[in-house]
């Protein structure tokens, strides 16, 4: 049977219809049919593709993947039931809509052809609106489903890609632990094939202790309870049984209500923790070095203070020498003034105890290393300072003034630093004062800032200090004496900053210098960072 | 004149240094009198002072040197022996060049520090004997007429009796009395002596 009406209509050739994206195929034995079904259709922007017998329809169907099939079902050769029967075999045919075609209008019919996996049937004659209606009706529902088959294969790669490039090693449990799930990453982690770790117990696997206490392992309490685990540095086994420091996060896995496992994200930090090392020894170092260089300097300090020293150690040696002397002599005489003798004695005891507390401030200042944070008296501490500075003020005949309120709360900080820092700047200030040939004694006092931190001025009426002091006083190996050697106030700025403090200088404007420190209160805030504009911060 | 009483003066700004100090010399039974600083002694100095000091060279403001240029502008014959610390020898030669009697390094022996001031006590009484009898011939030399002044410089020259009356046109006679006079106001009997004295305190008289 031929079509001959119709000089352009070829069989086996689709005919297009324009900015179609819908495809129909029509499939009748009657050339009649197909005419009318395709006037029906052909202004309804599909793609109508027609056929006039089973295996053209087949061929048809497998090449173009129509949405929709009107399918007559009484056809020579095969029927429209076979036909339906083999493009639903056909996976790459399965999802289109079979609308069958049929003047049999019995119920058999019907339920046969919705059996083989129809989805409609339209009764001959065709009401064109009805054909127009159904068609367009399967053609949407196949459309979306199709779209929404499309974006799930999607998905489902892009999740595969995802899983598989990521690099943290990812194990789905069951809520025994049994490995149901393992990215490519878990399979280069544990040194062992994907396949070879699915089946396979997760805490058995890798954990040496799961024999002997299983309560206590990673992600079991995510199987059993539900709980989010994270933890750092656990041991984990691989499959070889060699171990490796992981960390580890576990979160359960639910179907809707019900705990199904967990989901175990992990990785190797072997790499991680060997920078760490190496950073927080790098730490040290730096730490340690700065530790050396404060003690340089403070032996260097010593050093320039040796002569005083030497001088402030003699006094109470001579003193006790005379007072020994006149002890003596006074036990000769015939009849000893005992009480007189016990004076004196005690004074001899006294002049002891000085010589050794000068002793006593030279060690401690001299210790190796500092000796860490404490809870300081700013007035004790500072007063002791400035006892120490004395055997300076001394050499360079000078005097020290100390003002420290009574209510000034301590400090939290490192004793011997904090002495270093004082004692230098107060010398420094003893040597301006003389240079100028100024009578003034150096004033040392402390106080609040508004920020809650304490704050140590020492103020010299001296030579001042030049004009760009602010570039380089801080600067390593600058200096303005003759024999300095410049480390003295680089180490200052950094041992105060080690303390959370500041350090800086001020031109008062009746002359001299003013240099000053923060250090932060005990219990207060850490830090005494301030962007005090008026002041010359040296950062 | 020549019993005057010495004292030790001990000028040393360390109170531990300076009460073990003084309650030692007293011990051995010296007058003592203490200043805390050099600036304290030197208000108190006064020309009639006799003994010695002891005095601390390093001392805040004021310090040892400084006080011994002050007493050397105002003439003092009080000899000094500085206290010095460790490493101030240098200092210490500077103050011996100026005129310092001695000095002892802290901390010291009790019997060195007690032999240097019985030294300086010893040259301190000497100076003010040799100053006292200085004091007395110029006291006599005073109380010579301009006349008996004249023939004394020419007896001292050498000038016999007879050369001294032609020059002064005066008879030898006359000479002879004025001579006399000269030698007994002088105390003396000896021309020889006579001309010691007048040459020990020439210069006394020359800066007079």
């Amino acid at each position: 049977m031929r079509l001959s009406f119709w000089p352009a209509f070829n069989y086996m050739t689709e005919v297009v219809s324009e900015n179609s994206e819908v495809t129909v195929l029509l499939v009748d034995d009657n050339p009649q049919n197909l005419k009318v079904l395709y006037e029906t259709l052909k202004d309804q922007d599909y793609r109508l593709l027609i056929a006039n017998e089973g295996e053209k329809a087949l061929d048809l169907a497998r090449r173009h993947q129509p949405e929709v099939i009107l399918l007559d079902i009484m056809m020579p050769e095969m029927d429209g039931y076979e036909v339906c029967e083999r493009l639903k075999a056909d996976p790459e045919t399965a999802d289109c809509a079979v609308v069958f075609l049929s003047a049999l209008d019995d119920l058999q019919a019907k339920v046969k052809g919705f059996s083989l996996g129809g989805a409609d049937y339209i009764s001959k004659p065709f009401q064109s609106q009805e054909v127009i209606a159904r068609v367009k009706t399967h053609a949407r529902v196949i459309r979306l489903e199709r779209e929404l088959q499309a974006r799930n294969r999607e998905l489902r790669s892009d999740q595969a890609r995802i899983l598989n490039s990521i690099s943290e090693g990812i194990y789905g449990l069951d809520e025994h632990g049994t490995i149901e799930f393992a990215n490519p990453a878990a399979a280069v982690i544990m040194r062992c094939p994907v396949e070879d770790l699915i089946g396979r117990n997760f805490f058995e696997t890798h954990f040496s202790t799961a024999v002997e206490c299983p309560a206590g392992l990673p992600a079991r309490a995510t199987c059993s309870q539900g709980v989010i685990e994270n933890q750092r540095d656990i041991r984990m086994l691989r499959a070889d049984r060699t171990g490796f420091p992981a960390e580890y996060r576990s979160t359960p896995k639910y179907d809707g209500d019900e705990l199904r496992g967990a989901v175990v994200v992990f990785r190797d930090i072997t790499a991680e923790l060997e920078s760490e090392r190496a950073l927080e020894e790098a730490r040290e170092l730096v730490q340690e070095q700065r530790h050396q260089l404060a003690h340089t300097s403070r032996l260097t300090t010593m050093g320039e203070m040796a002569a005083g020293v030497a001088h402030e150690v003699n006094q109470p040696l001579t003193a006790i020498t005379n007072y020994a002397r006149v002890a003596k002599r006074m036990m000769s005489a015939e009849s000893p003034n005992l009480g007189l003798l016990q004076e004196t004695l005690d004074k001899i005891e006294a002049q002891s105890h000085r010589a050794s507390e000068i002793i006593r401030r030279i060690r401690r200042f001299m210790k190796k290393p500092a000796t860490g944070k404490e809870v300081l008296s700013v007035s004790a501490l500072l007063e002791d300072t400035r006892q120490f500075a004395e055997v300076d003020a001394r050499n360079n005949e000078g005097a020290i003034e100390l003002v420290v309120p009574e209510d000034l709360p301590d400090i939290l900080a490192d004793p011997i630093q904090v002495q270093q820092v004082a004692l230098n700047l107060i010398r420094n200030a003893l040597e301006a004062t003389r240079s100028a040939g100024s009578e003034l004694p150096v004033e040392v006092s402390a106080g609040m800032t508004d920020k809650g931190c304490v704050r140590v001025e020492v103020r010299d009426h001296g030579i001042g200090l030049a004009e760009d002091a602010e570039e380089k006083l801080f600067l390593p190996f600058y200096t303005t004496k003759d024999e300095g050697m410049g480390i003295g106030l680089p180490t200052c700025r950094s041992l105060i900053q080690a303390q959370g403090g500041e350090i800086g200088f001020e031109r008062p404007e009746d002359g001299g210098a003013r240099f000053f420190f923060t250090l932060p209160v005990a219990g207060g805030t850490a830090s005494c960072l301030s962007t005090d504009e008026n002041t010359s911060e040296v950062d | 004149m020549t019993d005057i009483q010495q004292t030790v003066y001990v000028v040393e700004d360390d109170e531990a240094v300076r009460d073990s100090l003084e309650l030692l010399l007293k011990s051995d039974g010296k007058p003592v009198k203490t200043y805390e600083s050099a600036l304290a002694f030197l208000k108190d100095y006064s020309e009639s002072m006799a003994g010695c000091i002891v005095l601390d060279i390093r001392m805040p403001g004021m310090d040892g040197m400084e006080l011994q240029k002050k007493l050397n502008e105002k003439h003092s014959i009080l000899p000094i022996i500085f206290v010095t610390g460790h490493g101030d020898v240098p200092m210490a030669v500077d103050a011996m060049k100026e005129g310092a009697v001695d000095f002892i390094q802290k901390p010291y022996r009790e019997e060195a520090l007690l032999e240097k001031i019985e030294a300086a006590l010893a040259q301190d009484m000497e100076q003010r004997k040799t100053l006292d009898e200085k004091q007395e011939i110029i006291r006599r030399i005073k109380s010579l007429t301009p006349r008996e002044h004249e023939i004394m410089d020419r007896m001292i020259e050498g000038q016999a009796n007879k050369v001294i009356a032609i020059e002064l046109e005066i008879s030898q006679r006359t000479v002879e009395i004025h001579r006399s006079r000269v030698m007994h106001k002088m105390g003396t009997h000896s021309l020889a002596h006579l001309v010691r004295m007048v040459l020990s305190v020439k210069n006394l008289i020359d800066a007079k």
